[in-house]
């Protein structure tokens, strides 16, 4: 191995014609690898993306047959849309309830489930099991979970403080239900990432901590937490934009309902699209739903800039 | 001085056992949350008739049959599901693993002129939502005739796992040394034989990770087949749910939530299968798909 940087340059000069010659090939090779995933992706996704905004400025329904240019009549409709604006509402409250309690319950569970012990692995591979789920099942099978009359939520609930909430037909109760089951189903997945944080943090750290005398409780407020603000603030972003997103828990669980309390934007998007048939209005739905993404990434990542550079 | 040294190591022992007790009472606590409903929907499928349906619940049943089972198997194309959802689950994760194989190692290690550009442009689509893509798709494969076929599905199927296992595809690549192909390299052997006995070897283990979560990932689409497919040619296990809840005489409460469920297990148990052995190399790629 040694040998190898001394012998290099010395080949340098006689082959550098070649080479070159070489690397035209192969950043054709380079293209031409990286072409299929490319073109796959600009078919199936870019494109699409581009036609929804060009769409987004039609009135085109497949019902009414038409398809005329309307300017930003869709956007001026979608924001006077009293069930659009209190959609941008519940889409955002979902998103900040969701993801504090995500990050709170999966810190608290990367804690525990980070030292060794007995049936570690198995109490793992537990964590990862509403992770697995489909999506849909989860949600379906929660609307079952929150029965009112024989569901497993009130039946714990009246065992305990002998009440029956009506879940899925109360406003608030509705809403929190949609982030309860969110919280149960996608904590997992940030439980394994930040115990693959916690893993990264060197053990001296806390030992040394020790001598000075703070452990347990001291040692994660002062030490851990710090150290994987970074990361936690990046899955913040990470899992905000996918609760925009969010669509089968709403699907499966409430329908977005009791009326349109429990709809997210990309419900709506669904509904006008293919209930509605109005292709044209949930475009421009949609399009305010990429905004919206779009704003919080950019901001997120400005966010996680001024953390890193504090570090 | 000796007595008190001896009380405070048995008080030291005493903490670390009450410390313990309460460690595995947590530990216990968390397995039961997860584990709950899942075995409360488990019951509400095997527990014949309405017996499930009491006030207080009844957790530990008296016998479990497969009445519900019998019933959905008999009223809806089940098994055609079960074996479109198998094939896309399976067609999609090794088409999109191969596709993206070959772009990731010419990101990785070919480094065109516009690498950086195209790795950014694939984790950006890749954020873009389904409902910002779906409408011009949907007329697409209208005009296609693509809707309520299995190629048309395989098309989106794949589609979506492109770009996360591009990128993680990538950070393994890169953890091959270059040393390794130039020796391979002065000693003649040619692109594909290069591929197959140098890199592939090395990134084997991140291949068989992203297998193991593009089909999770795959068996439990439901967005796609929402709108795309449209009856048993192509609709798959995850559209099974509300069917079943319609099956029989859908206006019995126990009935339609039996079936529900049923389907639910039924769904469930392959990918918790895939979850319990692999859980070590589902774990290595989730987070390397974070971190690198």
């Amino acid at each position: 191995m040694a040998g190898i940087p001394a012998v290099r340059p010395a080949q340098v000069p006689k082959t550098s014609r070649r080479r070159s010659k070489l690397s035209l090939k192969r950043i054709l090779l380079g293209y031409a690898l990286v072409a299929p995933v490319v073109v796959w992706r600009t078919v199936t996704s870019v494109y699409p993306f581009l036609y929804t905004l060009y769409l987004s400025f039609f009135d085109n329904s497949p019902v009414r047959q038409s398809f005329d240019f309307i300017g930003l009549e869709n956007y001026a409709v979608a924001l006077k849309d009293h069930n659009v604006v209190d959609t941008i509402g519940f889409t955002f409250y979902f998103m900040a309830v969701s993801v504090s309690l995500q990050i709170v319950i999966a810190l608290l569970t990367a804690q525990l489930l980070n030292g060794r012990f007995f049936g570690r692995n198995l109490v793992r591979a537990i964590n990862l099991l509403p992770w697995a789920l489909a999506g849909i099942v989860t949600a379906t099978a929660a609307r079952w979970v929150f029965d009112t009359e024989y569901g497993l939520i009130n039946d714990l609930l009246w065992r305990a403080f002998d009440i029956r909430p009506i879940w899925l037909v109360d406003v608030g109760l509705a809403r929190f239900a949609v982030v309860l089951t969110d919280v149960w189903k996608n904590t997992p997945f940030l439980t394994v990432v930040f115990i693959g944080g916690l893993q990264g943090i060197s053990p001296e750290i806390y030992e040394a901590a020790k001598i000075d005398g703070s452990s347990g409780v001291k040692a994660f407020w002062y030490i851990t937490l710090p150290l994987i603000a970074p990361l936690v603030i990046s899955m913040a972003i990470f899992i905000s934009i996918y609760r925009i997103l969010s669509f089968e828990i709403v699907y499966g669980l409430t329908q977005g309902g009791p009326g349109m309390a429990t709809a997210l934007m990309s419900y709506v998007v669904y509904l006008q699209g293919f209930r509605v048939l109005n292709f044209g209005y949930a475009s421009a739905v949609a399009m305010g739903l990429f905004v919206i993404v779009l704003v919080i990434g950019l901001l997120g990542y400005g966010l996680l800039r001024r953390a890193w550079a504090r570090l | 001085m000796e007595l008190s040294a001896h009380r405070y190591a048995r008080m030291r022992r005493l903490r670390r056992v009450i410390g313990r007790i309460l460690f595995y009472t947590l530990v216990v606590s968390f397995c039961i949350y997860v584990i709950l409903p899942i075995y409360y929907v488990f019951l509400t499928a095997f527990v014949p008739g309405d017996k499930i349906f009491s006030q207080p619940l009844n957790y530990v049943p008296q016998s479990l049959n497969i009445e519900r089972y019998q019933q959905i198997f008999a009223s809806l194309p089940i098994a055609r599901y079960m074996l479109n959802t198998v094939f896309l689950a399976t067609s999609s994760t090794l088409i999109a693993l191969f596709i993206s194989f070959l772009g990731a190692y010419s990101i990785a290690r070919i480094e065109f002129p516009g690498a950086n550009l195209v790795i950014v442009g694939l984790l950006a689509s890749g954020m873009l939502p389904g409902a910002v893509t779906v409408i011009p798709l949907f007329q697409m494969y209208q005009k296609l005739k693509l809707i309520n076929t299995l190629q048309g599905l395989l098309l989106l199927y794949a589609s979506g796992l492109l770009p996360v296992t591009t990128w993680v595809l990538v950070s393994f690549i890169k953890q091959v040394p270059p040393e390794i192909e130039d020796a391979a390299k002065v000693d003649g052997a040619g692109f594909f034989s290069l591929i197959w006995h140098i890199v592939l070897p090395v990134v084997q283990p991140g291949l068989a990770t992203m297998f193991m979560i593009n089909f999770i990932a795959g068996w439990n689409e439901f967005f796609i087949p929402l709108i795309f497919a449209r009856g048993s040619n192509s609709k798959v296990i995850t559209n099974a749910l509300s069917e079943a809840q319609a099956v029989g005489s859908s206006t019995e409460f126990f009935q339609s939530w039996g079936n529900m469920s049923a389907v639910a297990i039924l769904a469930t148990i392959p990918v918790f299968l895939v979850t319990l052995v692999f859980q070590r190399q589902i774990v290595e790629g989730i987070t390397s798909g974070v971190y690198k």
